[in-house]
């Protein structure tokens, strides 16, 4: 297990270098920060002393080496636009957007999986089809749209609820909405494909048969064969919990990590750049790591696989 | 930086415990939410460091203040405004008188000490040697006025450009200062009344405990003053009773940044703002359609442009350039992208240049025929010619750029839109360079302000090497350092000419726009610019 977790790590951190070179590189050549955070009408001294000021006038690669060599010291940079230390405004935002996004999980898993099941349980019946058409609709309306369709019901026409910003808990009903609903859209599908393809195997078809209730069949059976796709989706979800927001926070006008990238990409602020990635990065490295740990705990076959060698 | 869990968790427990407005319950004037796409682009509520349009709508007229203000209600004309009467002394040097009792947010009284501190070294200017350089992003070094109260390099550039030539600030007594200048300058009274000459307190910019502090909190004599900035979220301001000129008329004004155009407008609709800014001109009708709002505003200081690059192959004829100039028609394109809601101007100057406004100029006229007969004689044979274009960085740019692309087609310029994401971009020297857009603002009364100081030879067009004319930079130095006003006003009559008709730098579309919705039952008035007046005598009245 050691060296299963072990292995794991160092291809996470291969991962993380390769994110952070190739923003890096592409940050720092598709536009010059100076000019993106002075503005183009900032008289040229200006844009001049803060390039030397900020060390962007020296050649790419030392930049480059600086930068890795501070980040190996624990040292993620500082802001440009704003001059204090990338980390700190960044895990400034991450409250903001755990907000939104743990409520939406609870509502994904809330929703999503109970209304797979029961749809996979009930297959081509008036209420499978119900259940699929909501979730079709739900993961192929985009969020923005959802999200401004919200508004316009719920904040204009209904006056029940704020249209945006970050207030009261009620700020946050629209915007935890919107991003819930397309999250369980996509569970209730993925559930429903993996509940179908265990319920046609030949074991509950044998426990079936060997007169094991059918409620025990699917508890007992069906359930744990079927989360593991289900196991994987909700991983990535977890993953993004961080920086999954970005569309959502923009259009509710809500300042969590998804609006800093938005704002700190624009302006090439790139220790900003740089430290959200990296974090996304490692929640998602780190996710991956459990859902790999989750399916040993779910399918014994794959514990001795990894304990024995494959066979 | 390290992480300490009690601040995680602290933040953890913040999660939808958000800013909310105090109630005074003796207070009864109102609070107003203010929804922008930008409140600031720096981060900072220093005039020095924020040199943008969306700076200029939160600071004036609220929270900054100069010695010469400007009549925002008005034609924009210099007044009176922490000076109450000023007077030449001779052509380098300015006497003002200031007004008396006027206090600071800290309850300290201007005095001349802090109208020569504001122009001094320690915040204007910094150090003749400059401020340490060549430290870069990466390492844990406190960077120029970040950690301490260095400034950071842009600010005395940018208050050099502002003020090229000001050898010193001497306080006369406790209420007269004297500016005055190393050359001859018949501007200065304009530079005065410009943004970034506004007045801060000496001791809220001393006890301030970093420059970081003190420019996200700048202490001045403004009707309002800072009761919390959370960049890139929001500014609130609540009055300063104390202000000289009475008590404001709001208790607390809030500026939201609001990114999404929808989001604002449906705010707004819904009475969560009371005003939405930065609104494109094809919402309007449907933002009124509602009987209870209606939009406000209109033209500013500002024109669009679209800029040449002489070094290109085609375009290094004048006469292609000119074909460019009379290929547009520019109330055709005000009339389908503005509503109407703005005007041709008369070349690259504003209204309120007053007596140097040269009133018989205008635009190129539109003539496709003459367009045509140029490019003959120029030999041009269809050859591309790169359009660099930025995705609406500036309101309506897609589509005006779409259109232009179309008259140049039809006198037969193959012009070919290049899009980019941003301006290095458009500056990139790697690929030829031909056209792309701009716009040029006149923060002073004068030229200087804006032909000479965007196009001539320090401007931004010669600068990155898009054009340079000879005489046009003779002329440009007559018109900074010359104080005789028929020489000052031939040499811009003539620089328009150049840069206009004979060897085009740049050719003026329209005047630029800027609208604001709001409740109608709300009377208050905006300004022909960005800046958003909320003192007395516009609101309620």
């Amino acid at each position: 297990m050691l060296r299963f977790i072990a292995t794991r790590f160092a291809r996470a951190l291969v991962t993380i270098v390769m994110v952070v070179t190739f923003a890096f590189v592409v940050l720092r050549l598709s536009g010059d920060p100076a000019l993106l955070i002075m503005s183009v009408d900032a008289p040229p001294e200006a844009i001049a002393a803060f390039r030397q000021a900020w060390g962007l006038d020296e050649p790419l690669w030392q930049q480059y080496l600086k930068y890795f060599g501070a980040i190996v010291q624990g040292d993620l940079g500082r802001s440009m636009r704003d001059g204090r230390d990338a980390i700190v405004l960044v895990t400034e935002r991450i409250p903001a957007t755990l907000a939104l996004t743990l409520p939406a999980l609870a509502i994904k898993l809330g929703i999503g999986i109970p209304a797979g099941v029961y749809a996979a349980l009930h297959r081509n019946s008036l209420t499978d089809r119900l259940v699929m058409t909501t979730a079709v609709l739900g993961f192929t309306v985009p969020s923005f749209v959802l999200g401004l369709l919200l508004v316009l019901v719920f904040a204009v026409q209904l006056g029940w609820l704020p249209s945006g910003g970050q207030g009261t808990w009620r700020h946050a009903i629209l915007p935890v909405i919107t991003l819930g609903v397309g999250g369980a859209a996509v569970l209730a599908r993925f559930t429903r494909s993996a509940m179908l393809e265990v319920l046609g195997q030949p074991y509950i078809r044998t426990a079936s048969a060997k007169g094991v209730p059918w409620r025990l069949v699917v508890r007992g059976h069906a359930l744990p064969n079927a989360a593991i796709p289900t196991v994987t989706i909700v991983g990535f979800m977890v993953g993004s919990l961080i920086a999954g927001a970005v569309v959502v926070e923009s259009v509710f006008s809500w300042p969590g990590v998804g609006r800093l990238l938005v704002v700190a990409v624009a302006n090439r602020d790139l220790a900003v750049v740089q430290c959200i990635l990296l974090l996304v990065a490692a929640t998602m490295v780190t996710s991956n790591l459990v859902v790999d740990l989750l399916y040993g705990a779910l399918d014994p076959r794959l514990r001795q696989m990894r304990a024995g060698g494959a066979h | 930086m390290r992480l300490a869990r009690r601040s995680l968790l602290a933040g953890g427990a913040g999660l939808l415990a958000l800013p909310r407005f105090a109630v005074a319950q003796a207070d009864q004037r109102p609070s107003i939410t203010i929804a922008v796409q930008k409140v600031t682009n720096s981060n900072t509520l220093e005039v020095l460091r924020e040199q943008s349009n969306v700076g200029e709508r939160v600071f004036f007229t609220s929270l900054w203040e100069g010695l010469i203000g400007r009549n925002w209600q008005g034609a924009l004309e210099n007044v009176p405004m922490l000076a109450t009467e000023w007077r030449r002394i001779d052509d380098r040097t300015v006497e003002l008188k200031l007004r008396q009792g006027v206090k600071f947010h800290n309850g300290d009284e201007m005095t001349a000490d802090d109208v020569v501190f504001t122009f001094g070294r320690e915040r204007m200017f910094g150090d003749a040697q400059g401020a340490p350089m060549g430290r870069t992003l990466f390492t844990t070094e406190t960077m120029p006025g970040r950690g301490g109260k260095e400034l950071p390099p842009e600010v005395p550039a940018v208050a050099m450009r502002i003020w090229p030539a000001l050898e010193r600030v001497e306080a006369v007594d406790r209420h007269t200062v004297r500016f005055v200048n190393r050359t001859p300058d018949v501007t200065m009274e304009g530079r005065l009344s410009r943004y970034g000459s506004e007045i801060i307190s000496r001791r809220g910019f001393s006890e301030a405990a970093t420059w970081l502090d003190w420019a996200r909190r700048p202490v001045t004599t403004s009707p309002y003053r800072v009761a919390e900035f959370r960049p890139d979220v929001s500014l609130t301001l609540e009055a300063h009773d104390e202000y000289w000129g009475g008590r404001p008329p709001i208790r607390q004004i809030r500026f939201v940044e609001v990114p999404e155009v929808a989001s604002r407008i449906n705010g707004l609709l819904s009475g969560e703002y009371q005003f939405a800014c930065d609104l494109p001109p094809d919402q309007i009708p449907g933002i009124e359609r509602n009987r209870a709002f209606e939009v406000q505003g209109g033209t500013i200081l500002n024109h669009r442009l679209t800029v040449f690059d002489k070094n290109h192959p085609q375009l290094r004829d004048a006469r292609v350039r000119r074909a460019f100039t009379h290929a547009i028609d520019r109330k055709a394109i005000v009339d389908s992208l503005w509503a109407g809601r703005t005007v041709v101007p008369k070349g690259l100057q504003w209204d309120y240049y007053g007596d140097m406004l040269i009133g018989d100029w205008s635009v190129p006229r539109f003539d496709p025929a003459e367009a045509r007969r140029l490019l003959r004689e120029a030999n041009y044979r269809g050859e591309p010619i790169p359009y660099r274009l930025l995705n609406n960085y500036y309101t309506n740019q897609t589509p005006t750029a779409q259109v232009l692309v179309e008259m140049w087609r039809q006198v037969g310029l193959n012009v070919q839109i290049e899009m980019k994401e941003n301006w290095s971009q458009i500056f990139d020297r790697n690929s030829p360079r031909a056209v792309r857009d701009w716009s040029n603002s006149a923060p002073f009364n004068d030229p200087v302000s804006s032909l000479v100081n965007q196009h001539g030879p320090n401007g931004q067009q010669q600068q990155v090497g898009e054009w340079t004319n000879e005489e046009f930079n003779r002329l440009s130095i007559e018109l900074e350092t010359s104080t005789d006003h028929a020489r000052r006003r031939a040499a811009f009559a003539r620089m328009l000419v150049i840069a206009e008709r004979e060897d085009p730098a740049y050719t003026v579309l329209h005047q630029n726009a800027t609208f604001t919705a709001k409740r109608k039952d709300i009377r208050w008035k905006a300004a022909p610019a960005f800046a958003m007046d909320f003192r007395g005598h516009n609101w309620g009245a």
